[in-house]
């Protein structure tokens, strides 16, 4: 992937990740399955980036992040949005649909 | 976090490194089993199935690496935040806490304020006297003052005055030094006409200016060049403050002549604001040391710089780098044997090498830390000492309040113990507490610095370059340090005491219980307290008495009444005769003048100058041997002038002229020396050789001191009219204080003055404040820091004893219930007071009678073992113990025994 895409794949990711905790708290697993599954595996996020995404926002106090018992009993790290994540939420997809329409509007013009 | 609904808290976050890698691999294990399951359930083969998840996960060490990352500076953020938290919540709970007792946080805070405040004027002080080498110096470790020494009669005599002639030879022997120059300040005259005003000049070679880091502000400094004999050139570099006072800054002032002392001076440049050369006072102007001295005569078939007779200013140096002291000393003492050698050369009669053994070393720049210390420095050295004993008595004083606080709040914080407050943390909150409160103290300190230091630098110390508290780097750091010293020491105690406390007991104790707690450091406290009280009051005693002494010892004339006017030529060349008549024109225009009683001429001012001559007494062989005697002249009204007592004969009158027979009066010490057996009077003394005329004794003098207020000189006067000096001035007698009068009688005498010439008028008494200074720096600071350690100490121990009634009030109610007396129960408080101040004051006693041999030196006729001094201050320190006890004591004999056992 060239260069100049990290930047908008970086934000997207972020912006899938706090949309998918607006739900409720959730472990790393159960965060990438569900973006999985509503994509319907057409976006494909390499898990690792997807962690490292958890663990940055958590640094930045958009996540906070605590062990608790998943729902097979086993010991795992859920993370919820803070209310300076959803702050970000709201502002990052407002940008993302201004973002969108302005391609489409070059899209649509030819 | 415990929002999260439904979900059970297991574990902390791990804090520490290896505790973050785990929680990192836990997290991730869980992800690849979860991962796992599902696609097993998906009926894919186990070997694919971790393949598959492989895949999706991507670099798996790499992420692991990058996740523990973000997480420790997560962590480390958090702890920080964690400690921040807590130390604003101990900040904010001892300011609630303070704000509760305002009055206690007042008298603690004005407490430390004062001991801080004394240490960082002291500091400030011996600072600039002792530590801190001259502003801008580019390499202080390399720089020195040179001393050089030689034995006189067999004991080692140690100057850092020479003359131009020594220097050239040791700049020239020497291969130590990559710089060398004289530097001394004299005062000239600036201006002319009535503007004029003296001004403290620095005098030097051009090497001064590359021992400094400096730049000219405007135009250049000299050269060497410039400064070479015998004339030099006649430039000027001018300070900062003098170019912005009298040229407002100007930079056209490059190129312009001034006037300064006899001649006219081309400023070339501006040095710096606040630059002062090598010295501690200000100083307004640099000229090269040749145009300076080029005036000067070097005596019979000598210059100025050819000769080493005069001596008159200090030399100094900056070592190369790779040069050891030790090895500059060495090769300054090689060059100046050289020098010695060629000083026999010139004049025989110099002391030879073999008993002289001249020898010189690199010292300390500052003069106050070579061998010439002056007594003010000294004193003000011992200051620091005391300022310390008053900070110490502060600390005890507080740490003593603190104390009984943390007595008082004994159960509250053994709630808070009980209720699982850690003592790490308490002791945090009581050091926090203790901290808020010193730095509170160190803000009242340096105001009271910076105010104290106005006053000394005003007062006592006019001519160092003191600078403001505030604007001082060191003295801010100094206040600094000792503020986070004072909060830990003074916090200590309290916080430690408060550790021990044994939960159990405190919590099941009434209020009552309390009584018990005894504190044997409570005590300790006071008693040293009072020990250090009792040293300071009879150090401030002793100087007190020594100030007393000075003051009234008899000079043998009336300071308080006399002007002495001086004269300065300026270049105006008059030959003897307009010289006489010009001290003749001024002395009668004195005498008309109102406020005036009397005038007369004079050669010499006590302190500031003397005059010698060869004496010859029939049927002594060398009158020399028997002392240093000192000529005066004077006119028909000197002794009425001066108020010196004729004891025996008569003074000087008018029919002592010029061609009259020549006549003496002597001084009764020198009259005692002379002819310890005989009447002096009609005695014979023959002046120069004993081949001269007779000068025949015609009256003794009472002694007067004019060379140190400790010694009466041997002394001896003569008609003016048969001496015929071409120098000297004129002693004026006002009717009122001559100080009010000096600037009247100034404006009046300078008229008669010719041409560009001046006159400058100076109060007796100022000439001799000078001389005093260091007993009165002594006795104002020692009686201040006494003052204020008796305060303190006074402080302390009324809290003390105040606090023990409070504990008592229940034993106090039993007393008075089986029928105590309220003098009984006043006595039984007033016991308890003294039993701590008593042993102090003993204790004190002690040392003040060990320690006074250190400052004997420095009194003046006062034995540092003075009983009347010692005995005022142990009963003023009982009767302050008593006075502390008292109010105490008379709350307690008024307990109401029923509220008292009803209470609990």
């Amino acid at each position: 992937m060239a260069a100049a895409d990290l930047d908008l794949l970086q934000g997207t990711l972020d912006l899938l990740i706090l949309k998918t905790l607006t739900w409720g708290p959730r472990h790393g697993y159960a965060v990438a399955s569900w973006i999985r599954e509503t994509t319907d595996q057409r976006l494909q996020i390499e898990e690792g980036a997807l962690y490292t995404a958890l663990h940055r926002m958590e640094k930045r106090a958009w996540l906070e992040s605590e062990w608790g018992l998943s729902e097979n009993n086993r010991k795992a790290k859920y993370y919820q949005l803070t209310a300076a994540g959803r702050k970000q939420l709201r502002a990052k997809t407002a940008l993302w649909a201004e973002y969108a329409g302005a391609v489409f509007k070059v899209l649509e013009t030819c | 976090m415990s929002r999260i609904p439904g979900l059970k808290r297991l574990v902390r976050i791990e804090r520490d490194g290896a505790g973050i890698d785990r929680a990192v691999d836990d997290e991730l294990q869980f992800h690849f089993d979860m991962t796992m399951r599902d696609l097993l359930a998906n009926g894919m083969s186990a070997d694919d199935a971790r393949r598959e998840a492989q895949r999706r996960f991507g670099d798996v060490t790499a992420t692991r690496e990058r996740l523990a990352t973000i997480d420790r500076s997560l962590v480390g953020r958090e702890r920080r935040a964690a400690w921040w938290g807590a130390f604003t919540q101990d900040f904010r709970y001892a300011v609630r806490g303070l704000r509760l007792k305002p009055g206690f946080a007042v008298a603690v805070i004005l407490t430390l304020g004062l001991g801080i405040g004394a240490n960082a004027t002291m500091f400030g002080i011996v600072d600039r006297l002792l530590f801190r080498p001259p502003t801008f110096l580019a390499a202080p470790a390399l720089a020195s003052r040179i001393y050089l020494v030689r034995d006189n009669a067999g004991k080692p005599f140690t100057s850092d005055y020479t003359g131009y002639q020594r220097y050239a030879d040791l700049r020239q022997w020497t291969s130590s030094f990559e710089l060398m120059t004289p530097f001394y300040i004299n005062t000239k005259p600036f201006g002319t006409g009535e503007a004029t005003k003296d001004l403290k000049v620095g005098i030097s070679g051009a090497d001064l200016w590359k021992m400094f880091d400096i730049h000219p502000v405007a135009g250049r400094f000299f050269t060497a060049e410039e400064d070479t004999p015998p004339m030099g050139q006649r430039v000027v570099v001018l300070s900062y403050g003098l170019w912005q006072t009298e040229f407002g800054g100007r930079r056209d002032v490059i190129g312009a002549k001034i006037d300064l002392g006899p001649d006219k001076y081309t400023v070339i440049g501006v040095a710096p604001t606040g630059f002062n050369g090598l010295g501690t006072t200000p100083v307004a102007a640099f000229i090269p040391t040749s145009a300076a001295s080029s005036q000067a005569n070097g005596g019979r078939k000598q210059t100025w710089y050819t000769t080493y007779n005069m001596n008159w200013f200090p030399i100094f140096a900056q070592r190369k780098p790779s040069v050891s002291v030790q090895t500059a000393s060495a090769d300054l003492s090689a060059a100046y044997q050289r020098s010695y050698a060629a000083q026999i050369a010139i004049n025989p009669q110099t002391t030879p090498i073999a008993t002289a053994h001249p020898r010189a070393y690199a010292g300390p720049v500052l003069r106050d830390r070579g061998p010439d210390e002056s007594n003010s420095a000294k004193v003000a050295t011992w200051l620091v000492g005391v300022a310390g004993i008053v900070l110490l008595i502060a600390c005890a004083n507080v740490a003593n309040l603190l104390l009984a606080r943390a007595l008082k709040r004994r159960r509250e914080i053994a709630v808070r113990i009980a209720l699982g407050v850690s003592r790490s943390r308490l002791l945090m909150q009581l050091v926090t507490e203790s901290l808020i409160l010193a730095a509170l103290g160190g803000i009242t300190g340096l105001a009271i610095a910076q105010w104290g230091g106005t006053i000394m630098r005003r007062a006592l110390l006019s001519d160092t370059d003191l600078p403001s508290a505030l604007s001082d780097g060191r003295v801010l750091l100094f206040c600094f340090g000792l503020t986070v010293i004072t909060g830990l020491l003074t916090g200590l105690a309290p916080a430690v005491h408060a550790a021990r406390e044994d939960v159990a007991s405190a919590l099941k104790a009434g209020a009552r219980e309390g009584t018990v707690q005894r504190s044997r450091l409570r005590a300790g406290l006071l008693i040293g307290q009072a020990a250090l009280s009792v040293v300071l009051l009879v150090g401030a005693g002793l100087f007190v008495r020594s100030l007393v002494n000075v003051q009234h010892v008899r000079l043998g004339f009336d300071a308080d009444r006399i002007l002495s006017v001086d004269l300065s030529d300026r270049g105006v060349k008059l030959d003897s005769a307009q010289q006489v008549s010009l001290h003749q024109r001024l002395l009668e225009r004195a005498q008309s003048l109102p406020g005036v009683e009397h005038a007369t001429r004079n050669l010499t001012v006590p302190f500031w100058s003397d005059y010698e001559w060869e004496l010859h007494v029939a049927g002594i062989d060398s009158v020399s041997k028997l002392g240093n005697f000192d000529l005066q002249a004077g006119t028909p009204d000197f002794f009425a002038t001066m108020g010196t007592r004729i004891i025996r004969g008569r003074g000087i009158r008018a029919e002592d002229r010029a061609g009259a027979p020549r006549v003496m009066v002597v001084s009764e010490a020198m009259a005692k020396k002379i002819w310890p057996n005989d009447d002096p009077i009609g005695k014979c003394v023959r002046m120069g050789a004993d081949t001269n005329p007779c000068i025949s004794v015609v009256g003794v003098a009472e002694d007067v001191r004019r060379g140190k207020l400790s010694e009466v000189d041997l002394h001896y006067y003569l008609s003016i009219a048969q001496f015929q000096p071409t120098d000297g001035g004129l002693f004026i007698r006002t009717t009122g204080p001559a100080d009010a009068q000096q600037e009247r009688i100034r404006r009046a005498l300078q008229r008669v003055m010719p041409g560009v010439s001046y006159v400058t008028v100076t109060p007796m008494s100022t000439i001799i404040g000078g001389e005093t200074k260091s007993w009165r720096l002594g006795a104002i600071m020692f009686t201040i820091f006494g003052g204020l350690a008796l305060l303190l100490a006074a402080i302390g121990l009324y809290s003390v004893v105040a606090y023990t009634v409070v504990q008592r009030t229940h034993e106090m109610g039993v007393r008075v219930a089986l029928g105590a007396q309220s003098r009984d129960v006043i006595s039984l408080i007033l016991r308890e007071g003294l039993k701590v101040v008593i042993p102090g004051v003993a204790l004190g006693a002690i040392v003040a009678l060990f320690a006074g041999k250190w400052i004997a030196p420095l009194l003046f006729d006062v034995s540092p073992k003075d009983t009347s001094v010692l005995v005022t201050v142990v009963v003023t320190l009982i009767a302050v113990a008593v006075a502390a006890s008292w109010v105490p004591a008379l709350r307690a004999s008024r307990v109401d025994p029923n509220e008292a056992l009803r209470a609990d």
